[in-house]
């Protein structure tokens, strides 16, 4: 082969980078601009220039990507789910925190900010009955995820539209927990509900960065009545009903112990907050359909709403379905017997997190200059 | 809302498409020759940017040849990139004038001291 046919064959290689799309249309006109570029008698591509092809290609993969969710109906759908997303957390939070406190009574206002149910003064009895660091370390991660301020805190960011502080703070509660625990050793699997929050915490810092010029805070509601109704009421739902934590079994899994489970459990659900606010006692399968069933044909009377309505709401629909969706994931992960390592575990738990954060920090990258490359140039190499 | 100034080798592609429609390779060499020799565009690079300009409706491709049976697909600037260049190049006159004045001011200053 000849050192010109060697090189185009390499620069072949590094253009399947590209997109398909793209480099059916530029393959050709790059390849060409290449070849005219190479030093006579070069055999292979260099080092810079190699990674100059890949970075490009990276970035026109994140553009495509990003101009496809900037077209009808993905545009609206993400701004839609940018604004719902957070209302939704914070609605989960505040009927589990309105839910846990009707039951069992309000603690302090230090209780309140990490979540915590029962007896008052749990935030500071937690001090004296653990070592400090861990109290400490326990009490800012159920902070983070378990209390509802900083839901409150996010759903007031995005809905006044200011969309950085928002995204900034969305990456940071499931980046700070993740540090927090696995420096703590921490065992993450099997804690579905604070990896359903660190997932929608996670996808919401990508929600934000990914659609920019979409309408920004609760303006873009105003358009999907819909949507919020049928969003809110599955989260009103959802968490009224106990969160559907009482239909879980607990592990290890066994058919028949999961049907015994499931039926006792089915005669026994826990009442949630309705039943306390109208003073309505434990009963039977009467009580069950009148209240749970009711609360249940809610949900999926919303779920309908949302897939036929439209199709944007069917699209989000699907974006807000991610993040429980992942946590219905490691649920399952959870139950696998014997028990994964804990370090198994952690990642497993960990990666979707990261992941989303760092397709995050991708589209920062990628849309860091409204014009202009990112990696532009370098001093020309002497000629001769 | 005034923008964001361009970046130098997105200022010296539009430069060079100023000229009139180019090819890949002959914006990289162009931008070359307008930066005295500083700047040369690496393949990657310059499509990254077209991509980008093209899409914010500043470049669109003109026409296609094949040479020596590659293709070169040429672009060209269009009004509003014709109108974002003008504005650049106003901005970097201002900046340059502003500076220019003040050295001249501070050299003065420095020669009646001396």
């Amino acid at each position: 082969m000849t050192a010109a046919g060697g090189l185009e064959k390499s620069y072949r290689r590094l253009l399947r980078w590209y997109p398909a799309l793209y480099r059916h249309r530029h393959e050709e006109e790059i390849l060409g601009v290449l070849m005219a570029a190479a030093q006579p008698g070069q055999r292979r591509p260099g080092a810079r220039e190699s990674a100059d092809l890949v970075w490009s290609a990276l970035k026109i993969r994140i553009r495509m990507v990003t101009r496809s969710a900037g077209s009808e109906p993905w545009a609206a759908a993400l701004a839609l789910t940018g604004v719902l997303l957070p209302l939704l957390i914070l609605l989960l939070k505040l009927v589990l925190f309105l839910d846990r406190g009707a039951q069992y009574g309000f603690g302090s206002p230090a209780d309140i900010l990490i979540g915590a149910y029962g007896e008052p003064g749990s935030f500071a009895r937690s001090f004296q009955l653990n070592s400090y660091s861990i109290a400490l370390t326990g009490n800012v991660t159920d902070a983070l995820t378990a209390g509802p301020v900083p839901a409150l805190i996010l759903a007031t960011l995005v809905c006044l539209g200011w969309r950085r502080a928002a995204a900034g703070l969305a990456a940071f509660v499931p980046l700070a927990f993740l540090a927090i625990s696995l420096t703590s050793g921490y065992t993450l699997l099997g804690a579905p509900r604070v990896d359903v929050t660190l997932y929608a915490y996670g996808l919401e810092a990508l929600v934000l960065l990914i659609a920019p010029s979409a309408p920004r805070g609760w303006r873009a509601l105003r358009w999907r009545p819909s949507a919020l109704l049928a969003a809110a009421t599955v989260a009103a739902g959802i968490g009224m009903n106990g969160g559907l934590r009482a239909l879980l079994p607990a592990r290890p899994v066994n058919p028949a112990a999961l049907r015994r489970l499931f039926r006792a459990r089915m005669f026994n659900i826990p009442h949630g907050f309705i039943d306390r606010l109208f003073g309505i006692g434990a009963g039977g399968w009467g009580d069950w359909l009148l209240y749970q069933g009711t609360l249940a044909a809610v949900v999926i009377a919303a779920l309908t709403i949302m897939l036929v309505s439209s199709s944007v709401n069917r699209r989000v629909l699907s974006l807000l379905g991610i993040p429980f969706a992942l946590g219905a994931v490691i649920y399952l992960c959870s139950l696998i017997n014997p028990p994964l390592p804990g370090a198994a575990g952690n990642a497993l738990t960990a990666i979707p997190v990261l992941v989303t954060l760092l397709a995050a920090m991708a589209l920062v990258l990628a849309n860091s200059h409204p014009v202009g490359p990112d990696s532009p140039s370098h001093p020309a190499a002497p000629q001769g | 809302m005034s923008e964001r100034p361009l970046h130098e080798p997105t200022f010296l592609m539009l430069t060079a498409l100023a000229k009139g429609p180019q090819h890949g390779y002959g914006i990289i060499t162009d931008a070359e020759r307008i930066s005295g020799g500083r700047v040369r565009l690496r393949a990657g690079t310059l499509y990254a940017a077209l991509d980008r300009v093209v899409a914010e409706g500043l470049v669109e491709a003109d026409r296609d040849e094949v040479v020596d049976g590659r293709l070169r697909r040429y672009y060209r600037l269009t009004q509003r990139g014709d109108d974002r260049l003008a504005a650049e190049v106003a901005r970097l006159q201002h900046n340059a004038a502003v500076a220019a004045g003040r050295l001249e001011v501070r050299r003065r200053a420095f020669g009646g001291l001396a």
